[in-house]
């Protein structure tokens, strides 16, 4: 049995009246990659903000073997920052602001200025350091959002359609980088997606989510073509790809999924 | 303070700062302004200015509820229009409405209460010409006290909190994810807004005080390259703005909130075609 870093009780989210994740029951494996899939609306971000503690839920979220309430260190990368083109904060104010509680207008020490350089240079981004955040490509804005919430040095690294804004390529780029960083410090992470490409390639385990838990487990043994009708619509097509073995092919030989 | 006001005579022997209420207009207006402005970086990346506009029109009500029930109606003033502001956070909070609607709902209910207070009470009209147009130049000692602790107030909670409502502005889950409570943080920084509002209306009236937030801070983005930039271009700019609208009140015979604001909309739009030029 896997060792569990956050674990669902009977996990339910009410908002306006509405319920968005009933009753959910799993748990999340320690030091590996999870996706959480689901349709638009299927309580994915959801779920994240109950694990960061943004939102009240009824149930219990509970951390680690010992099944702590209390949250661990956290990392947050979002889908995007709400800021226009025009802002003057740069990449290095952004940083320092997460590292430190010092007001960016005392001025910004050496040694955060040193921590946030070698976090940018090793996901491979150390150009951008003086740009302002609106300035940056859809790409970079992501490798900078991983950044900051890597200087947390988080136990749990939680991650919203974090390429949603990226092409293809920035796609794979920002998968690899995370698999790289995710591998070398082994750190539990919880990747929403839609993609299934990136989740059959990057993830571990998944989850599918449509309000209510569907399965979970490896992704080999969830991503069947039956889960993923229950998961997403009992109309949709699905074709093999090489990177879904359990998935049979159907009129193509190496088509797309949908 | 009278210390301040007089020290300011031997400093600066000028023709127009002869008279006292000209050093107190201009000491109240050094730290008022720059304390306007930085509280300003927020009201623009929070895009409050409708919520510092709802504030300051709510001190109608303020004042006419003061004379009614027989109380100073400066502090009614002022009390009213932070109830507001907290009543305006709290059910934006709570409502499944946007905050603008909010703010929208709020701004035409204590609008219309004061106009059915003052209405409703003929002679209650000609206290309200002080609350629309301020006057800098009646300020007095005691008042410069209160501005003096109010500056140094946003002074510690801008130190204090300048980080996190930055990675508020940009995220409340990423700040949320840092230990940084959102409802907490969004309270605080409204009621002290509220205050500066009420605080600040006195000195150029209701219908320019929203400018004092607002165009420093706007014309700071225009002209820094940095949050820190942002952040003192803005407060450079509120005082530059004071100090020359104040002398040229003085030589034009002009109302000084208008004339501060004035001058301050010069800078912004001198900062915006800086700003094109540097991008040639």
């Amino acid at each position: 049995m896997p060792e569990p870093a956050v674990i669902f009780e009977n996990v339910t989210v009410e908002l306006g009246g509405r319920v968005i994740l009933d009753r959910l029951n799993g748990a999340v494996e320690a030091g590996v990659l999870t996706a959480v899939m689901g349709p638009n609306g299927a309580g994915k971000t959801t779920l994240l903000h109950a694990v960061l503690g943004l939102i009240p839920y009824r149930g219990r979220i509970l951390f680690g073997p010992r099944r702590s309430e209390k949250r661990p260190r956290l990392g947050y990368v979002p889908q995007r920052l709400d800021l226009d083109r025009g802002s003057p904060i740069t990449v290095r104010d952004f940083l320092a602001a997460v590292l430190t509680n010092r007001p960016l207008w005392l001025g910004i020490h050496r040694h955060t200025d040193l921590s946030a350089v070698a976090m940018l240079k090793h996901i491979g981004v150390q150009d951008v350091l003086q740009t302002p955040l609106g300035r940056l490509s859809g790409g970079e804005t992501q490798r900078v959002l991983l950044a900051q919430a890597l200087l947390a040095r988080p136990e749990v690294l939680l991650l919203d359609e974090p390429a949603a804004a990226v092409d293809v390529a920035g796609e794979a780029l920002f998968c690899d980088i995370l698999d790289e960083v995710q591998s070398e410090m082994g750190i539990t992470t919880l990747l929403v997606s839609h993609d299934l490409s990136v989740v059959t390639t990057h993830a571990r385990n998944a989850i599918c989510l449509n309000r209510e838990l569907i399965c979970s487990g490896p992704v080999a043994q969830v991503l069947t073509p039956d889960n993923l009708r229950r998961v997403f619509s009992p109309h949709i097509d699905i074709f093999g790809h090489h990177h879904i073995p359990s998935l049979p092919a159907k009129d193509e030989p190496d088509g797309f999924s949908g | 303070m009278d210390f301040l006001v007089d020290l300011l005579r031997q400093l600066l022997p000028f023709d127009w700062l002869e008279p006292a209420f000209m050093r107190r207009a201009l000491i109240g207006l050094v730290l008022i302004a720059p304390a306007c402005a930085t509280m300003g970086v927020q009201v623009v990346s929070f895009r409050m200015a409708f919520f510092s506009d709802a504030i300051s029109h709510s001190a109608f009500t303020g004042v006419a509820l003061g004379l009614i029930l027989g109380l100073d109606p400066r502090l009614t003033m002022v009390a009213f229009g932070v109830l507001v502001g907290c009543g305006v956070l709290l059910f934006a909070r709570q409502a499944d409405l946007s905050t603008d609607t909010v703010i929208g709902v709020f701004f035409a209910a204590v609008v219309a209460l004061g106009i059915v207070i003052v209405s409703a009470r003929r002679g209650l009209g000609r206290y309200f010409e002080g609350v629309l147009f301020g006057d800098i130049l009646t300020i007095g000692p005691a008042d410069l006290w209160m501005v003096a602790g109010l500056a140094l107030g946003i002074a510690v909670f801008q130190a204090v909190a300048f980080n996190r409502l930055m990675l508020l502005a940009l995220n409340p889950p990423l700040a949320h994810s840092r230990g940084i409570k959102p409802a907490l943080w969004e309270i605080t920084y409204g009621v002290l807004l509220a205050l500066l509002v009420m605080v600040t209306l006195r000195m150029v009236g209701l219908l320019l005080v929203t400018a004092l937030l607002v165009v420093p801070a706007a014309t700071g983005r225009n002209l820094a390259r940095s949050a820190s930039g942002l952040f003192w271009w803005a407060s450079l700019v509120a005082g530059i703005s004071s100090v020359a609208g104040l002398y040229l009140s003085y030589a034009w015979g002009s109302a000084t909130g208008a004339t501060v604001i004035l001058i301050s909309v010069l800078l912004f739009l001198a900062s915006f075609g800086y700003k094109r030029v540097r991008r040639m």
